[in-house]
């Protein structure tokens, strides 16, 4: 076979990653549109609904094994300390306690340093925020394990601590020994001549946009079961990455790779906190191994919120240049975010690089270590803030000089992409601009913002939005064909619970011509999958179903060799129909692959199949625009969205219903991210006074709006041999920001800080001073 | 160490009869997931704001077993005595059921952590509803949180749900076989009622006081604010001896301590003395909190922004106290300071009294909140208005989350008494409530915006119930 290795570069959640692997070099006929097709784009039941909506389904967080263990972790109250003495007597002595880690204790594990965590330590004696780990208990019961942790007596040297991005910056206070400028420096990035452009320009609007701190809030939290059975290690856990998690956790340990497996089968969501290996996974792994039993740990919804991820802030300085014709002559964004503890990416300004067409762009992004949690991906990081500031910005500057918002972006669109040189696969926002603008009803916007009648207001505001999305390789896909006719795909990835299971099935069926129902799908377990990438970035689908397609072409053509060689013939002589082989000038000889199985020594037949490379030449994006109708109750402050219309460029749609759930997912997070959500951080002792969800406000179905998506397009066959792209952050992009300009076209007024919550409309309206 | 607090429990699960020594202060959650190891009951956010530890409780009421769905992981085990709880592999059948065939062709369950608990609680929709009616679905399902749906197909499965399942009996009994042909609940329900019967028969409480115990009603602050505390005291557990009633007496409404919000919203009494109030039960709470959480706990609570003491408030409720013995105080007078209460340890709120409105009564409910459903009130306010021919006859006006106590705004209120309704007249009130309050700044915003903000809800009600007397425009 004629497949090859290619470095690949491409974006992946915060960083661009480059990754060797091999790649598929055949190609293949361009798959026909849906409507041709019988299994790909048609809106088939998932296969794992049934167990799931039944209970049956087991996480890793309703996995008991038999003797488990289970372990519950001590977490600083401070929010920056040098711990002195750790007592762990009294809590010793608690009957059914088996085991306490801390930082005192720890000298038998190979210095416990976690790389992931800017080299701190597992237990580090430095805890940096309050949440921080400190020490780990297992015991017969979770209740046991919390009774003991409240008995251990940890002293303290309490030290100054900075929870905002922009005191930390210019502090004495040294959150980590390099600066608390993540890497020392800004990124910065500049074409063209900035000073130049706003020479150019006829106006020039300037203004500030900041974004609060998210959390992602899966149901399921981030837990594990670690068992150990001789040197192997088995960790059940729920993440969005296990081959990630697999290397992170070998590498914590000092053991080889292939001596740890990871297994995830269903989990309770992941939103981008779920990429990598947690502290907690190495702790469990160590009790397990100390303990010879299997041990469980957990993090509950207040761990979830203080020390498992979240969204940064974001505080953004923009500018802009224009001309009276709506040429945009200048951008520049200047941006810092608190990024946490430990290293993490804050930086938001890829949609200001690339959205709109301009030659001279300046951005200048600071990630900013506080002593605060640690950021992590999140839905589309960066680019949900960076696109609430750039698209307010836009509307401003279309007021300005007194164009319609709509024509402006128009007028500045661009088929490029302007950073990296190349053309796109696709983009299709013009398009995208019409169908959003006349289903929402562009035309009965308010003329003029605030200018509607009564005091609940209507208003209408869109945005657009950029992200990758375009996968790549290496993934790999391994089908087996056993004696019984069973397909198996093994395939290299997760299912966060996008749909994964069902959308290779489909694939493998389009291409087999057989019923996705009659093809097992085994995913999340690296000790049976062939490699494949982390579920993030939007790349599953992307990354995944070209190898699917391309695992179940060579397995056709396996078919149709090995029933050429039962027959003695050429195989261009076989053909292949409804999952059956046929000698082309005698149709009445036929095999199926149940028949060519068993006549093989073997008794199987596999087939693995690999991604190809991204296209030379091009850049693969995915783009879309949403508009939002919105009520606000100028007397109340209450922000209701009534209508959300999202039109997206994100290739050919694999399943139409789980592609709903994408998007209809997407628009409600945004909808939290506009409205409600917030982790509130208390300045005054660093602590977090919303952990749980009675104060971090996550929408519920009485907030759910219209909403109408349409794709479009039938695929974009120059990106991969499906033509497949992203959706599941492209979804959530533009919602906010669109939200953000609705409500001004509504009350007139510019609410320049996510979330817009009650107090902000009421503050803006009624209290000028 | 903890005391040894065990207690034997009986009560069906599922289609099996419990006999267990339990805490009674520990969660039926815990003892559905962590005991009978059933993992289809999910634990989310254990603070009653998620539902996807939703189960239904079902209760034997007049020879007839009734079933509302609860919250699991705030419920007190103890409060399950002698009924019948049912998770979702109480639900399962031999093939998927009704609701779940819909969940899934809908494409309802995504990650599907969630989704047990909203199939539970749309269960508790058909047990409760004869009628058909998508809204009421919602209500059922309104504190189910799910995190990647969005739910929009959600949604459609319930509305398809509604559209395939044709209206049911009224009659209760009736109505679960009807529910069981329809492959909503299985069959082995029918068996349930005579069960509980047995049970209850052969189970006698044992009522020796609530001196130095915990009293517990509903639980549904109590086990959120301090649940590992509860843990290892001793509950006395008021749902299991309180009779539940809503009754008028000589021109009084009269409501039991125990009197659930749902019970308070649903009943017939209340929504015929309290116009308007219907407006009110869509911002408190969730189905299944409202389910559990009593008037009493409410008010003994003390919170300054408890929605109900808000409105009690407003209709100048009194209490009957019971310890060694019976004292009636004025809810308004109850609240000595923050979470600062006048009533001895052992005393129950027995009975919550108002007088039953008249002629040219009115009322309002009004409250802001980060999230419009679901939330906790930045400021509540409520407002009781006798008005006819332009003038206030008489009006109370109370309000939460302005400062240390909910209050009534004793000023603002002797104000209104005999004054005609106008614009002057509002921007006054306005400005009189401003000059009592003492809001502080929390998560729930700023002092100087909780002012700001009261100033509108009281424009609010105005509007509400006055707008054929005022100019609106000029009032905003």
């Amino acid at each position: 076979m004629s497949d090859k290795i290619v470095k690949s570069k491409f974006f992946f959640e915060e960083d661009f990653i480059e990754t060797i692997g091999e790649v598929s070099s055949k190609e293949y006929k361009s798959l026909p549109p849906n409507k041709k097709l019988k299994y790909v784009g048609k809106p088939l039941n998932r296969k794992d609904a049934p167990v799931k909506a039944s209970g049956k389904a087991k996480f890793t967080f309703d996995i008991e094994l038999p003797h488990m263990v289970y372990a519950r972790t001590l977490r600083s109250p401070h929010p920056n300390a040098i711990i002195k003495d750790i007592d762990t007597l009294h809590a010793r002595q608690v009957p059914g306690v088996f085991a306490i880690l801390h930082t005192f204790n720890m000298s038998a594990f190979n210095g416990g340093k976690i790389e992931w965590y800017g080299n701190s330590f597992l237990f580090d004696p430095h805890v940096r925020y309050v949440g921080d780990e400190i020490a780990c208990v297992a015991a017969k019961d979770e209740e046991t394990a919390e009774r003991a942790l409240k008995l251990i007596d940890v002293k303290y040297e309490i030290l100054d601590y900075e929870i905002d991005a922009k005191k930390s910056m210019n502090s004495k206070l040294k959150i980590h020994p390099d600066g608390n400028v993540r890497r020392g420096k800004p990124f910065e990035y500049e074409r063209g001549s900035v000073k130049d452009g706003f020479d150019e320009a006829d106006e020039i609007i300037e203004d500030e946009f900041s974004t609060q701190v998210a959390v992602h809030n899966p149901t399921e939290p981030h837990c594990s079961v670690a068992d150990w059975n001789k040197d192997k290690l088995t960790i059940y856990d729920s993440t969005q990455a296990v081959f990630r998690v697999r290397n992170m956790i070998a590498d914590a340990l000092d053991t080889p790779k292939d001596s740890v497996r990871i297994i995830k089968e269903y989990m309770g969501g992941g939103f981008g906190g779920k990429l990598e290996a947690g502290k907690y996974s190495v702790m469990a792994a160590l009790l397990a191994k100390k303990l010879k039993r299997p041990v469980k740990i957990l993090n509950d919804r207040r761990e979830q919120n203080i020390a498992l991820g979240n969204r940064p802030d974001s505080v953004q300085k923009l500018k802009i240049g224009v001309k009276t014709d709506g040429t945009i002559t200048a951008l520049n964004h200047y941006a810092y975010a608190a990024i946490g503890a430990y290293p993490s990416g804050g930086g938001c300004s890829w949609p200001l690089r690339t959205l709109y067409k301009c030659d001279n762009v300046r951005t200048e992004e600071y990630s900013v270590y506080t002593n605060a949690g640690r950021a992590r991906a999140f839905r589309a990081p960066g680019n949900v803030q960076g696109t609430f500031g750039l698209e307010s910005l836009l509307d401003e500057a279309a007021e300005k000089i007194g164009m319609d918002p709509l024509e402006f972006r128009v007028k500045n669109f661009v088929d490029f992409d302007q950073v990296g040189g190349k053309p796109y696969t696709s983009k299709m926002l013009i398009e995208a601009y019409k169908i959003g603008a006349k289903k929402i009803g562009w035309e009965n916007r308010n003329k003029i913002p605030g200018g509607g009648k009564g005091y609940v207001k209507r208003g209408v505001g869109m945005a657009s939005q950029i992200w990758w999305g375009g996968g790549g390789p290496p993934a790999h896909v391994r089908l087996e064909l056993d004696s019984n006719g069973k397909i198996v795909a093994f395939a290299g990835s997760q299912d966060l619970g996008t749909g994964t299971y069902t959308f290779v099935a489909q694939v493998i069926g389009e291409i087999l011509e057989i019923a996705p129902d009659n093809i097992d799908v085994v995913l999340g377990d690296t000790d049976r999958v062939p490699y494949g990438p982390s579920s993030g970035g939007s790349t599953t689908a992307p990354s995944i179903s070209p190898a699917a397609r391309d695992a179940a072409e060579r397995m056709k053509e396996k078919l149709i060799s090995n029933a050429a060689a039962l027959w003695n013939v050429e195989s261009e002589n076989v053909g292949f129909e409804n999952g059956t082989v046929f000698m082309k000038n005698d149709k009445s000889k036929k095999l199926s692959a149940k028949d060519i199985v068993a006549q093989l020594d073997d008794k199987k037949i596999s087939a693995l199949g690999s991604r190809e490379a991204n296209p030379d030449g091009y850049s693969v994006q995915t783009f879309g625009a949403q508009f939002a109708e919105v009520e606000v109750d100028t007397l109340t402050g209450n922000v209701r969205v009534l209508k959300v219309v999202a039109v997206h460029d994100v290739g050919r749609i694999l399943n139409g219903k789980t592609l709903e759930n994408q998007f209809h997912g997407g628009i409600i997070m945004g909808i939290g991210f506009a409205l409600t959500e917030e982790q509130i951080r208390d300045e005054y002792t660093g602590k977090i006074l919303n952990d749980n969800f009675h104060d971090y406000k996550v929408p519920t179905i009485k907030e759910t709006p219209e909403i109408e998506v349409f794709i479009l397009g039938e695929g974009d066959m120059k990106a991969n041999n499906m033509g497949v792209k992203g959706i599941g952050e492209p979804a959530m992009i533009p919602t906010p920001a669109a939200i953000a300009n609705a409500v001004y076209n509504a009350i007139g007024k510019r609410i320049k800080s996510l979330p817009i919550t009650p107090d902000k409309i009421i503050t803006a309206l009624y209290d000028e001073a | 160490m903890p005391k040894n607090t065990m207690q034997k429990i009986t009560f069906i699960l599922n289609n099996e009869n419990i006999f267990a020594d339990v805490k009674p202060n520990s969660t039926l959650l815990d003892f559905i997931r962590k005991k009978e190891r059933l993992t289809g009951t999910k634990e989310v956010c254990k603070e009653g704001d998620c539902g996807a530890c939703s189960v239904l409780i079902g209760e034997l009421e007049n020879g007839i077993v009734r079933y509302k769905n609860v919250t699991s992981c705030i419920y007190p085990i103890a409060n399950a005595e002698g009924k019948h709880v049912v998770t979702i592999e109480g639900l399962n059948q031999n093939s998927l059921n009704k609701i779940q065939e819909f969940y899934v062709g809908e494409n309802a369950a995504q990650c599907g952590f969630c989704t047990p608990g909203f199939i539970v609680s749309t269960a508790e929709y058909f047990l409760n509803n004869n009628e058909r009616n998508v809204e009421k679905v919602y209500d059922s399902i309104s504190g189910n949180i799910c995190r990647c749906t969005g739910y929009g197909s959600i949604k459609r499965a319930a509305e398809k749900l509604v559209a395939d399942v044709p209206e049911a009996p009224e009659d209760y009994g009736e109505r679960l076989k009807f529910l069981i042909e329809k492959k909503i609940i299985p069959e082995y329900f029918l068996s349930i009622k005579d069960k509980l019967q047995n049970i209850l028969q052969t189970k006698k409480i044992d009522a020796d006081g609530a001196k130095g115990k915990t009293i517990v009603a509903g639980g549904t602050d109590l086990f959120v604010q301090r649940a590992d505390e509860m843990l290892n005291e001793e509950g006395y557990f008021v749902k299991n001896f309180a009779k539940k009633f809503i009754s008028e007496e000589n021109g009084s409404v009269i409501l039991s301590g125990a009197t659930t919000f749902e019970d308070f919203f649903n009943s017939e009494i209340i929504k015929t003395a309290i116009p308007n109030i219907h407006k009110a039960f869509k911002l408190i709470a969730s189905q299944a909190v409202r389910n559990s959480a009593t008037l009493a706990g409410n008010i003994v609570n003390a919170s300054p922004i408890g929605d109900m003491t808000i409105i009690l408030l407003a209709l100048n409720a009194k209490l009957i106290l019971k310890g060694k013995r019976e004292r009636e105080i004025a809810l308004k007078d109850f609240y000595l300071d923050y979470k600062k209460v006048d009533k001895a340890n052992d005393e129950i709120i027995e009975k919550i009294i108002f007088e039953k409105p008249g002629r040219g009564f009115r009322f309002n409910f009004e409250k802001v909140s980060k999230r419009t459903h679901l939330d906790i009130a930045s400021v509540n306010t409520a407002f009781a208005a006798f008005a006819d021919d332009g003038i206030i006859r008489s009006a109370t006006l109370s309000a939460g989350g302005i400062a240390p106590i909910p209050k009534v705004l004793e000023e603002a209120t002797e104000f209104l008494s005999g004054k005609e309704i106008n614009n002057a007249l509002l921007n006054e009130v306005v400005e009189i409530a401003n000059s009592v309050i003492s809001p502080i700044s929390d998560v729930r915003g700023s002092a100087d915006y909780k002012r700001l903000l009261l100033g509108q809800l009281i424009k609010a009600h105005f509007i509400e119930l006055f707008s054929d007397r005022l100019n609106v425009g000029e009032a905003i």
